[in-house]
């Protein structure tokens, strides 16, 4: 499909559309001239119009089965508040002054995006437990950042449902845009699923259509100099500062050459890398020893999560009955080098719990 | 003027903040949105699909309650069944011609499909009178056979 094709279906999606068996007055009155209203200067806009009208309520029990929590939002009023974004309460006020205000997902949207932090973080934290702060936080956006809460909102078949107003950036409020709307929808149904079951119902429905997707984590953790970062790295756990050798090569001096450089910290290896110069190979293996180190995962099935301590009653963590869940933290390491610091990081003596541990002396590191 | 140096780590952009899908991998959404069914009141050809909606129907919303199913007038015109799916794009198929359990299979096409265009896969496939040089490989047939 050409550009041309795929902007215009994209266009057609935002637009809204009208089942006119599901309107009440169909075509409406402000659309017919009537002679005897003459005087009024309404100018009927069709868009509008359909804009205004709430998506028939088959398409939302549709969508509330679609997603697999037909039995949690039995009431159509839940979903169709989590599908109404507060910009579009002005528009409706303004054209049906005398309805009552529709509900908005402000609220939930608020609740819902804590939430998501909440699991989104010890998920991560629990399974990558050496990964680097600002890559946490990173990888935590990457999760359940405003770019996947559009992707998930467009898969879930949200687009239609949305009822939300175009707003430009006024001195008070930032702009509402079609991204903006849509990510606001996940968020309310993360909230809706803790309001209706519990905290843990709320970390399964997390788990199943956030914290399932496809993030590139590796890509994230990228130094300008890996070398002298793990120069430093390697000082911090007391170790023999590393030494880079080449194991293996081919094709020297001509124009395609294979290196394999691997790290060595005393009879440990490190990392390896190859590349077609002795510097892109020593790199690429300082990299590799690197990544070894900060991606070190740990299997899902072993993943411990501090929100299983809340019961599994239902109602919200105060009012929730049943007994505490079993969570076993894991072993405290040596934190992350600090660079730039003047090598004052705050403690007293840095990789003093991996010295501790060879030693066995625990009693330094309480 | 001050030097500034840069940092240690490259910055961390945007658009690099993303995630991939994984439909299927924890939780499946089925692709069809909506099921339309359009048939004329009179002519013959739509008589396997009223007596297809009159008796199956119901027990299939039922049984599908992630579908909005719709039903149409399609007068003086064969009858036909139009699915809707996420991705925007429908797909039509005509039910003339059918019996009532072919139009349940077409039906479930409907139903099974994801809305994704249609990709011809015919190649002029590798037709030739000697056999493999270095043989056909087997994945059975390994020291190490591959584990799920």
């Amino acid at each position: 499909m050409g550009y041309a094709q795929k902007r215009l279906a994209s266009t057609a999606a935002k637009l809204a559309s009208v089942s006119p068996s599901h309107v009440r007055v169909f075509p409406p009155k402000e659309a017919v001239a009537s002679s005897s209203s003459s005087s009024q200067k309404h100018f009927f806009d069709a868009q509008t119009w359909a804009s205004l009208q709430p998506p028939p309520p088959t398409s939302f029990t549709a969508f509330a089965h679609r997603i697999g929590l037909g039995n949690i939002l039995t009431s159509i009023v839940d979903i169709q508040r989590a599908c109404t974004h507060p910009s579009f309460v002005p528009l409706y006020s303004h054209h049906y002054p005398d309805k009552p205000l529709p509900a908005t997902n402000a609220n939930l949207a608020v609740l819902g995006n804590s939430l998501l932090g909440l699991f989104a973080t010890e998920y991560v934290n629990a399974s990558y437990p050496h990964l680097p702060t600002r890559v946490m936080k990173a990888a935590v956006s990457a999760y359940v950042g405003p770019t996947t809460c559009v992707g998930i909102a467009k898969e879930m078949g949200v687009t239609p449902l949305l009822r939300w107003n175009r707003t430009p950036t006024t001195p008070t409020s930032p702009a509402v845009l079609h991204p903006d709307a849509l990510s606001s929808v996940p968020r309310a149904l993360t909230a809706l699923v803790y309001q209706h079951r519990s905290l843990l119902s709320a970390r399964k429905f997390v788990h199943k259509f956030f914290l399932s997707r496809e993030v590139d984590v590796r890509n994230m953790i990228k130094f300008r100099d890996p070398k002298a970062a793990l120069a430093e790295t390697v000082a911090k756990f007391g170790r023999e500062r590393p030494i880079s050798r080449l194991l293996k090569e081919t094709g020297r001096f001509s124009n395609s050459p294979v290196f394999v450089v691997g790290i060595y910290s005393g009879a440990d290896k490190l990392g390896e890398g190859f590349g077609t110069s002795l510097k892109m190979a020593e790199y690429r293996a300082a990299e590799d020893s690197l990544h070894r180190l900060y991606l070190i995962r740990q299997p899902s099935h072993l993943v411990q999560l501090p929100t299983s301590t809340f019961a599994g009653g239902r109602g919200n963590v105060f009012e929730a009955n049943g007994t505490e869940g079993k969570y076993l933290a894991g072993e405290m390491g040596d934190s992350e080098v600090l660079y730039g610091s003047a090598g004052r990081t705050g403690q007293r003596n840095p990789g003093r719990r991996s010295q501790a541990i060879e030693e066995e002396d625990l009693e330094v590191v309480l | 003027m001050a030097y500034r140096v840069p940092s240690t780590t490259k910055p961390l952009l945007r658009a690099q903040l993303t995630s991939r899908p994984a439909n299927g991998h924890l939780a499946f959404i089925p692709q069809i949105r909506k099921l339309v069914f359009e048939f004329c009141d009179k002519w013959p050809s739509s008589a396997n699909t009223r007596t297809y909606i009159h008796d199956h129907l119901e027990e299939l919303a039922r049984t599908n309650p992630h579908v909005e199913i719709v039903i149409r007038q399609r007068n003086q015109r064969e009858p036909i069944a139009r699915g809707f799916y996420l991705n925007g794009r429908d797909k039509v198929i005509p039910l003339n011609g059918f019996e009532i359990t072919g139009i349940q299979k077409k039906v479930q096409l409907l139903l099974d499909a994801s809305g994704a265009k249609i990709k011809p896969l015919k190649r002029r496939t590798v037709e030739s009178t000697t056999e493999a040089a270095r043989g056909i490989w087997s994945g059975l047939h390994v020291d190490e056979p591959f584990k799920i």
